[in-house]
């Protein structure tokens, strides 16, 4: 998987323009409540949206993979309970176990968005935090350094590859300080 | 049962473990001992307490657009929580703040 973000050309801005449309106006009905006469505003404004969003876009595409959002959706549901559980037992336990340390992870995943996307994810997952993102890698504060961190953040890295449609090689770890 | 009674004890149930979830963030947001750790309390209560809560809206709201505009809330709140969650605990690291190892508290 090549690193450098592609520039994008003017045709495959065009390309996306109908799906960015859609969206927008899936966006503009959700929020008026499917209210119908509004579309006299929603319809034109969503479209101006949607050829302001392509024409502003970054050089990198990431476009998502729907079958890997649906998995990583449930994915993210699942650990967001198990996030939450855990967080509030070390709260309310009388001998709060914490064991905090600091994770470098080397990333593989490529492209900004998806980075992003990615240390956003790890901030919302049980007992880790981005706390800085590079170039290569991302460094995390966990909770509990002596769960196996960095294979679930390589699996988390995995499920946000799959959102984006794209596949990993096998990670090669990363290092606890 | 009639279903607008099962409607209620839904919501009744998943609003009670949403408040659980805010208060042991609160209460994890008081007892942590630094920064990071505290953040960790913050943003994953928020995340589920919020999911919760909007759960049991939708449930009563008997409409699917509106249980979708719940998901959008509940989604751009979850993507502000972690962006401001990511510059506070980055400023934290830049600017030297070292973690809490543990030991004497």
């Amino acid at each position: 998987m090549s690193e450098t973000p592609t520039a994008i050309t003017p045709r495959q801005r065009l390309r996306r323009l109908p799906g960015r449309a859609v969206g927008m106006l899936l966006v503009w009905f959700v929020v008026t409540e499917a209210d119908i006469p509004s579309l006299v505003i929603g319809v034109p404004i969503a479209l101006a949206a949607a050829v302001l969003s392509v024409a502003l876009q970054p050089r990198s595409l990431s476009g998502v993979y729907l079958p890997g959002a649906i998995r990583f959706a449930r994915f993210f549901a699942v650990n967001s309970v198990l996030g939450g559980i855990d967080v509030a037992f070390r709260a309310l336990g009388p001998r709060m176990r914490l064991e905090p340390a600091i994770v470098h992870y080397p990333l593989r995943i490529s492209g900004a968005f998806p980075r992003v996307f990615f240390a956003n994810t790890i901030s919302m997952l049980p007992g880790t935090l981005s706390s800085r993102l590079t170039s290569d890698t991302v460094e995390v504060h966990v909770l509990d350094c002596t769960r196996p961190v960095i294979e679930d953040l390589a699996q988390v890295e995995e499920r946000v590859a799959d959102l984006f449609g794209a596949q990993l090689s096998p990670h090669e770890g990363g290092a606890v300080l | 049962m009639a279903w607008q009674t099962v409607t209620d004890w839904i919501t009744y149930a998943l609003f009670a473990a949403s408040g659980f979830f805010f208060f042991a963030g609160s209460v994890g947001l008081v007892r942590f001992p630094d920064v990071y750790t505290r953040l960790h309390a913050l943003t994953k209560s928020d995340n589920l307490g919020l999911g919760l809560a909007s759960a049991g809206l939708a449930v009563q709201s008997g409409s699917w657009v509106v249980a979708a505009k719940l998901l959008l809330i509940w989604m751009i709140v979850i993507v502000a929580g972690a962006t401001a969650c990511y510059l506070v605990a980055n400023s934290a690291r830049n600017s030297g703040v070292e973690p809490w190892t543990g030991g004497d508290r």
